[in-house]
C-alpha cells in the first residue's frame, strides 16, 4: 500500500514584517502577511489535489506564542476549509509549548475537527499502517535533539513510522539541540518531516526540510513549496514532490561593477523583466566604482525601485574609486579641491576606523554631486 | 617707472603752466598750503594715466579751467627702457604723445596702449594701490569704478604672486558648495551639531527611544507572561500530586496509623501509671506497719523511765521537807534575840537623846544675849539712816547748784553788757543832798552811774520828777531770756534765789554725808540684813528643864553598846532566814519535779493503755508483710514500664502526620485560586498577543535603528564635509594673502607690536585688525588708525610691486591728516622705510607736521601766481 501526505512548516502566519519599509502606497506589508494566510488554502488545496489525507505542520506555524485572535481564528477556519484534510500542528520553537501553552489550549478547545495539535510526544496513527511520530518542542531554545524521543517511540509492527521535529540539523550555537542527521536510521524512521529551515533542503532520503511556503527572507532565491510525500511501503524510498505555494519571490543578486563601467546599464541587466510586483529583491552591489558611477547607480536604483514589491540597493561592499578626472571635476585646483584630496586621503587612512573611512568617502561622493549638479 | 617731473598747462587754476621738477627716487616730500594745488596735480597725474586724450567726460570736463581752454598734463617717467615724456590734451584738439627725448615714440592711441603697458605690464594696471586721495582714509572708497579698478589692481597683484583668488579659494562654487552643505546639515543638525528639534536626526532617535521603551515594556510583559505560564505548570503539577488518589489514601492510611499507635501507648501508659500507684500504696503500708512497731517500743520504755523518776524525786522531796523544818526552828531564834536587843537599844538611846539636849540648851542662852544685842544696835543705825536719807532727798544737788550758778552768771554778763551800752547818769550829790533824788531802785548812789534803759522816771526829792527817755536798747531780749531762764531753774530747782538755793545744797550734802556713816555701821552690824541675824535668833532652842539628864558621854557610851548588840542579833536573824528560805526553795523545787515526773508518768502510762492491745510481735509480723508486698508491686510496675512504647516519638509522629494533612489540605485550598488567576492572566495577556507585539516592535525597532544609523551617517558625512570645505577655503585664503601679509608685517609692527590684519576675499583688503588677541573691523577703528592701515597697506602693496619688478610711484595726498604726532613719526620710519627701493610722493598741507619726514623737498613752480591766492 502506498500512504501520502503533505508536509509544509514555518507558516510563521501573524508576522507583520515590519523591517520591509513601508513605501508610500502603504501596502506591502500586509500583502506579505496576506500571502502568509493565503498559503493555508494553497497546502489544503494541493493535499485535495494530491489525494493526501494528512497534512504534517513540522512547527512554527504561528510567528508568536500569543497571537492575536484575528490570526489565531483565521487561520483555523482556513484550514476547516478543507474537511477532509486533517491537519497536524506540531509546536516548534516559536510557538513553543511552554510559551505558547495558551495558544495549544485554545487550538484544542477551538479548531476545528480536521484540526490536531501535537502536544505530546506520543505516538499518532494517521491511518492504519501509518503512526506519525511527533517530537512537540517543549522551549523556545533547547538543549538536546528535540527528535531524541523517536528512538524509543514505539508504533505497532508493520507499521510506517513517520517521523516529526522541529530544529536545525546543524549546531550553529553549539548548545547540543541540532537534530542528528541520522535520526531516520537510529529511529529506523520511513520518513523524517522537518522544520525550522525557511528554505527547501533535503537532508538525505528520507530526511527533509520543506522549508517555509511562503518566503520570508532573501537568501533562498526561490518561491516556497510544500512537500507531496509518497511512502510505498516501509523502507521504501520516499517519493518527494515539491508543490510551489508562494507568492511571493524574494530574491538576492549580486553586482559586480568595474570602473568606468556604466554601473546603471549593468544594475538594469540584472533585473528581471516580469514578475516585478510580486518579488522582493535585494541586489548587491560590489567591486568598485568611480564617483560618477556611484551617481549613475543610484539613480539608476531610485528609478526601478517602484517597479518591486520590495528593492534594495546594498552598496557598503562596493569600494570607490577617486579618478583624477573624477577630482579635478569637483576642481583643478584650489580650495575645493584641497577639500576633495583631504576627503580622499581619509579614505585611503588605514589608521582610520572603517567608519571614518566611509564617512569621508560618502563625504567626498557628495561633494561631487554638489559641484556636479552646480556646474549642470 | 619713475616720475621724474611734471608739468600742468590750463588745469584748474593753473592756467600758466606749472612745473615740479627733480622728483627722486625714495622720498619727495611737497608740502605747500591749502589751496595751491596739490589735489589738481594729483588729479592731473591720475588723469594722464587714466583718461584716454578723447575723453569728454565729467572729470575730464572738471579740469578745465574757469577761463576754458585745453588742460593739458606733461609727466617725465624713467623706466628701465629708459627716459619718457608722457604728454596728453584733453577737449581741444586733443592728443596724446608719447616722446622719448625729442624723439616722438607714439601719439594718439598708440601713445594711450602705451601709457597702458607702463601702467599694467602684463598683469594689469597696479597703479590704483598707490593713489591716496586727500580725505580718502578708508582702504576702499572713491568712486564706483576707482574702487573696481583698485580691486581689479589688487587682484592682479596677488594673483600674480599667488593664484587667482576665485582659483585659490574655489569662489563661488565653493559658496555654493558649502551653502548646499549647510543647508542639508542643517534639516538634521543645530548649529552646536546636536539633532534639530523637529528634524528627521531627532525624529529618529526619538523614535527609537520610543520603540526601546515600547519593546521593553512588551517584552516585560511577555516575560510575565512566562513566568504566569511557568508557575501554573508548578501549581498544577502540584495540585495534581496532591489530589492524586493514592496520594491522598497514603497520608490517610498514615494518619490512621499513628493514631492507633498513639492511642495504644497512651493505654499502656496508663497501666503503668496504676502500678506506680500500687507501688506508692505498698510502701505506704511498710512504713505503716514499721511506724507502729516503733511507737509502740518507744511508749513501753518510755513508762519505765518516767517511774524510775518519780520514785527519785519522791526521796528528794522529804529530804528538803525535813531541811526546812530545822531551819525554821533556827530561824525563830534568832527573831527573839533580836527583838531583845532592839529594846535595848531604844532605851539607850533616849537617854543619849536627853543628854545632848541638855548640853544644848545650856550653850544656847549666851548666843542669844549676844544677838539681840547686835540686832538692837542695827536697828537704831538703820532708823538713823533712814533719817539722813530723807534730809537728803530735799535740796538742789550739786549738779543743779552748778547750773544755777552759771545762768546767773550768765544774766549777771548780760545785764553788764546791757549796761555798758546803755546811757548812763551820775548823780553827784551835793553836801547834805546825798540820796536826795530817787531812781526806780532808789536813790541814786553818789558817783555811781546808773544805765537807763526806756524811760525812767527820778524822783527829785523837793523838786519833783524828772523823766527821761532813754531810746530802747536793741539787745534781742538776751537779758530777758537769761533772766527768764534762772527763774526757770530755780523754780525747778525749789528756792526762791540763789542764795537759798546754796544754803539747801549746803544741808542736803550734810545730810548725805549722815547717812553715809549710818550705812557703814549698819553694813558691820548686819552684812546679810537683819533677817539672818534674827533667825539664827530663832534656831537657838528655848531653854527647857532638864535636871535630871544623865551625863551624856556616859548615854553615848551605852548607846553605842545598846548599838553593837543589836547589830550582832541582826545579823544572825539574817543568816537564819536565809537558809530558811534556801531550804524552802529547794523544798518546793522537790516537790514541783515529782509532780511533774508523776503527771508524765500518768501520761505514758495512758498512752501505753491507749496503744494497748496489739502485741509487738504481731506487729513485727506485719512489718515484713508489707514490706514483701512492697518489693512485689515495684518488681511489676518496673516491668510493666520497660515495656511501654516511646508516648513522645508516636505523639510526634501523629502530629506530623496530621499537620502532612492540614498542609495538603491548605496546599489545595491555596492553588486552585491561584490557579484560577493565573489562568485568568495568562489569558488576558495572550488574548493581548503580546508575543506578536513584541515582535513587531522589535522588527519596528531595528528599522528604526538603521534608519537612525543612516540618518547619523548623513550628519557625520555632512559634518565632515562642511570641516572639509571650511578648513580648505581657510587655509586656501591663508596661501592667498600670504604675500602682502608676509610685506605687512613689519611696517604694522612698526605701530602695533604682534598685531595682524585679517583679509576679506572679496574686497581683497584688510577687514579687521588683530592686537592683544582682539579682532576688531577696520570699519570701527578710529580715523587715525583707519588712515594708518591704509596707507601701510598700499606701501606693502607697492612693495610687492617692486618685488616683482614693476616699480610704481605712490603718491600720497594728505593721507595722514588723522595721525597724531606720535604716531607720525613711525608712520615716517614706515615711508622711510619704504622709500629704499620705492618712489613715495607725498603731497601736504601739514608743514611744520611733516618738516620731520625728511626727504627730498619739492616745490611747485608756476610761470605767474595763479588767480585768487
Amino acid at each position: 500500500m502506498s500512504f501520502r501526505f503533505i508536509h509544509a512548516s514555518d507558516l510563521h502566519i501573524g508576522r507583520k514584517f515590519a523591517n520591509i519599509p513601508q513605501p508610500p502606497d502603504g501596502n506591502i506589508r500586509g500583502r506579505l502577511m496576506e500571502a502568509r494566510h493565503a498559503a493555508l488554502g494553497k497546502i489544503g488545496q494541493a493535499a485535495v489535489e494530491c489525494g493526501a489525507p494528512h497534512v504534517v505542520l513540522a512547527g512554527d506555524t504561528f510567528d508568536t506564542a500569543t497571537p492575536s485572535a484575528p490570526v489565531l481564528r483565521q487561520a483555523l477556519m482556513a484550514m476547516g476549509e478543507t474537511p477532509q484534510v486533517t491537519f497536524w500542528l506540531l509546536p516548534g520553537n516559536h510557538d513553543n509549548l511552554r510559551d505558547a501553552e495558551p495558544l495549544w489550549e485554545a487550538i484544542q478547545r477551538d479548531a476545528p475537527e480536521n484540526v490536531r495539535a501535537l502536544t505530546e510526544a506520543a505516538p499518532v496513527m494517521l491511518a492504519p499502517g501509518a503512526t506519525l511520530l511527533p517530537c512537540p518542542v517543549a522551549f523556545r531554545a533547547g538543549a538536546s535533539d528535540p527528535s531524541a524521543p523517536l528512538d524509543t517511540m514505539p508504533s505497532p509492527e508493520g507499521d510506517l513510522r513517520i517521523g516529526l521535529a522541529h530544529g536545525g540539523v546543524t549546531d550553529f550555537t553549539e548548545s547540543g539541540d541540532a537534530i542528528a542527521p541520522d535520526r531516520d536510521r537510529r529511529a529506523r524512521l520511513d520518513y523524517l518531516a522537518l522544520g525550522d529551515w525557511h528554505g527547501r533542503m533535503a537532508v538525505s532520503d528520507r530526511v527533509h526540510y520543506s522549508g517555509s511556503p511562503e518566503q520570508d527572507r532573501f537568501k533562498h532565491g526561490r518561491r516556497g513549496v510544500a512537500l507531496a510525500v509518497t511512502l510505498d511501503g516501509p523502507g521504501a524510498v520516499p517519493q518527494i514532490e515539491e508543490i510551489e505555494t508562494g507568492s511571493f519571490l524574494w530574491s538576492e543578486e549580486t553586482l559586480t561593477l568595474h570602473p568606468r563601467e556604466d554601473a546603471g546599464a549593468a544594475l538594469r541587466a540584472v533585473l528581471p523583466e516580469r514578475g516585478r510586483r510580486d518579488h522582493l529583491l535585494r541586489v548587491t552591489a560590489q567591486g568598485w566604482a568611480s564617483l560618477p558611477d556611484r551617481s549613475q547607480l543610484a539613480r539608476a536604483a531610485e528609478a526601478c525601485a517602484p517597479d518591486f514589491a520590495h528593492f534594495e540597493l546594498v552598496t557598503e561592499a562596493l569600494g570607490t574609486q577617486y579618478e583624477p578626472d573624477d577630482l579635478d571635476a569637483i576642481d583643478r585646483g584650489g580650495a575645493l579641491r584641497m577639500a576633495a584630496d583631504a576627503l580622499v586621503a581619509e579614505t585611503r587612512d588605514a589608521a582610520l576606523p572603517q567608519a571614518g573611512r566611509d564617512v569621508a568617502g560618502d563625504a567626498l561622493a557628495r561633494l561631487y554631486a554638489y559641484v556636479r549638479e552646480d556646474d549642470a | 617707472m619713475k616720475i621724474r617731473a611734471i608739468t600742468l598747462n590750463n588745469l584748474r587754476r593753473f592756467t600758466d603752466p606749472a612745473h615740479v621738477g627733480n622728483i627722486g627716487n625714495g622720498l619727495n616730500v611737497l608740502c605747500e598750503p591749502n589751496e595751491h594745488g596739490k589735489s589738481t596735480l594729483f588729479d592731473a597725474i591720475q588723469a594722464l594715466f587714466f583718461k584716454p586724450h578723447g575723453s569728454r567726460d565729467k572729470e575730464v570736463t572738471g579740469l578745465r579751467p574757469h577761463a576754458g581752454g585745453a588742460p593739458e598734463v606733461r609727466l617725465e617717467v624713467e623706466t628701465e627702457d629708459g627716459r619718457f615724456t608722457l604728454s596728453k590734451r584733453w577737449l581741444q584738439k586733443p592728443q596724446a604723445t608719447v616722446h622719448a627725448g625729442d624723439r616722438l615714440v607714439a601719439q594718439a592711441d598708440e601713445a594711450e596702449a602705451w601709457i597702458a603697458r607702463l601702467l599694467g605690464g602684463d598683469a594689469g594696471g597696479p597703479s590704483g594701490l598707490i593713489w591716496v586721495r586727500q580725505g580718502m582714509t578708508a582702504l576702499s572708497g572713491g568712486t564706483g569704478k576707482e574702487e573696481k579698478q583698485a580691486l581689479e589692481a589688487r587682484r592682479d597683484l596677488l594673483s600674480s604672486v599667488g593664484a587667482e583668488v576665485e582659483a585659490m579659494t574655489g569662489g563661488r562654487r565653493m559658496d555654493r558648495a558649502l551653502a548646499r552643505c549647510r543647508e542639508e546639515l542643517a534639516q538634521y543638525a543645530t548649529g552646536t551639531g546636536r539633532p534639530r528639534t523637529g528634524g528627521p536626526w531627532k525624529e529618529a532617535q526619538d523614535r527609537v527611544a520610543e520603540l526601546t521603551a515600547a519593546r521593553e515594556a512588551l517584552a516585560a510583559t511577555a516575560a510575565e507572561l512566562h513566568e504566569a505560564l511557568a508557575e501554573r505548570k508548578r501549581a498544577r503539577r502540584s495540585l495534581d500530586e496532591l489530589k492524586a488518589p493514592e496520594a491522598v489514601a497514603d497520608r490517610q492510611q498514615r494518619l490512621e496509623s499513628a493514631r492507633a499507635a498513639y492511642a495504644e501507648a497512651e493505654r499502656h501508659a496508663e497501666e503503668v501509671e496504676a502500678l506506680a500507684r500500687a507501688v506508692e500504696l505498698a510502701q505506704l503500708n511498710a512504713q505503716s506497719a514499721a511506724a507502729r512497731l516503733e511507737q509502740v517500743k518507744a511508749a513501753r520504755s518510755e513508762v519505765e523511765t518516767a517511774r524510775r523518776d518519780v520514785a527519785e524525786a519522791k526521796e528528794t522531796a522529804e529530804a528538803a521537807q525535813s531541811l526546812t523544818a530545822a531551819r525554821t526552828a533556827e530561824h525563830s531564834r534568832a527573831e527573839e534575840a533580836l527583838d531583845t536587843a532592839r529594846k535595848t537599844l531604844e532605851t539607850a538611846q533616849s537617854s543619849y537623846d536627853l543628854a545632848m539636849r541638855a548640853r544644848a540648851a545650856r550653850e544656847g542662852a549666851e548666843r542669844r544675849r549676844a544677838l539681840e544685842d547686835r540686832i538692837a544696835q542695827a536697828e537704831e543705825a538703820r532708823s538713823r539712816m533712814e533719817a539722813a536719807e530723807a534730809a537728803a532727798r530735799s535740796g538742789p544737788d550739786a549738779a543743779t547748784l552748778q547750773r544755777l550758778e552759771t545762768l546767773a552768771a550768765e544774766l549777771t554778763a548780760t545785764r553788764a553788757a546791757r549796761d555798758a551800752s546803755a546811757p548812763q547818769i551820775t548823780m553827784r550829790y551835793a553836801p547834805g543832798r546825798e540820796g536826795a533824788v530817787q531812781g526806780p531802785e532808789g536813790p541814786l548812789v553818789e558817783g555811781h552811774p546808773l544805765p537807763l534803759h526806756g524811760n525812767t522816771e527820778l524822783t527829785l526829792d523837793g523838786i519833783g520828777t524828772l523823766d527821761i527817755r532813754a531810746p530802747a536798747q536793741d539787745d534781742d531780749g538776751a537779758l530777758e531770756a537769761a533772766e527768764t531762764r534762772l527763774r526757770g531753774a530755780l523754780k525747778q530747782a525749789g528756792v526762791e534765789d540763789l542764795e537759798a538755793a546754796r544754803t539747801a545744797a549746803a544741808t542736803r550734802a550734810e545730810a548725805e554725808r549722815r547717812q553715809g556713816e549710818a550705812r557703814a555701821v549698819l553694813n558691820s552690824l548686819a552684812p546679810d540684813g537683819l533677817a539672818p541675824l534674827r533667825a539664827a535668833l530663832a534656831a537657838i532652842p528655848a531653854p527647857e528643864d532638864l535636871q535630871d539628864a544623865p551625863e551624856p558621854e556616859t548615854a553615848e557610851a551605852a548607846w553605842q553598846a545598846a548599838r553593837a548588840a543589836h547589830e550582832t542579833c541582826r545579823i544572825t536573824r539574817d543568816v537564819a532566814a536565809a537558809a530558811l528560805g534556801e531550804a524552802r526553795t529547794e523544798a518546793a523545787r522537790a516537790e514541783a519535779r515529782l509532780t511533774s515526773l508523776s503527771e508524765r508518768l500518768q501520761r505514758t502510762e495512758a498512752q501505753q493503755e491507749q496503744i494497748g492491745g496489739t502485741a509487738e510481735d504481731a506487729l513485727a509480723a506485719e512489718v515484713e508483710t508489707t514490706a514483701a508486698a512492697l518489693e512485689r508491686a515495684r518488681a511489676a510496675h518496673a516491668e510493666r514500664a520497660k515495656a511501654a512504647p516511646d508516648l513522645a516519638s508516636l505523639k510526634a509522629a501523629l502530629d506530623r502526620a496530621a499537620a502532612v494533612q492540614t498542609q495538603a489540605d491548605a496546599e489545595i485550598a491555596r492553588l486552585q485560586p491561584l490557579l484560577a488567576q493565573l489562568g485568568e492572566r495568562i489569558s488576558r495577556a495572550s488574548g493581548d498577543a503580546v508575543e506578536e507585539r513584541l515582535a513587531e516592535t522589535t522588527q519596528n525597532l531595528q528599522a528604526a535603528e538603521a534608519s537612525l544609523a543612516r540618518i547619523e551617517h548623513e550628519v557625520a558625512v555632512l559634518t565632515r564635509l562642511e570641516g572639509a570645505l571650511q578648513a580648505a577655503r581657510t587655509e586656501a585664503r591663508e596661501r592667498y594673502f600670504e604675500p602682502i601679509v608676509k610685506e605687512l608685517k613689519p611696517l604694522l609692527q612698526l605701530l602695533w607690536p604682534d598685531a595682524e590684519l585679517t583679509w576679506g576675499e572679496e574686497s581683497l583688503l584688510p577687514h579687521a585688525l588683530v592686537r592683544d588677541g582682539r579682532t576688531e573691523p577696520i570699519d570701527i577703528l578710529s580715523g587715525g588708525t583707519q588712515e594708518q592701515v591704509a596707507l601701510l597697506v598700499r606701501l606693502a602693496f607697492a612693495r610687492m610691486l617692486a618685488r616683482a619688478g614693476r616699480v610704481a610711484p605712490v603718491i600720497l595726498d594728505d593721507a595722514l591728516v588723522f595721525t597724531d604726532d606720535d604716531r607720525i613719526e613711525r608712520m615716517f620710519d614706515a615711508l622711510h622705510r619704504q622709500s629704499g627701493d620705492l618712489q613715495i610722493i607725498v603731497l601736504t598741507c601739514r608743514q611744520r607736521a611733516f618738516r620731520a619726514l625728511g626727504g627730498q623737498a619739492l616745490r611747485l613752480e608756476t610761470a605767474a601766481p595763479p588767480p585768487g591766492s
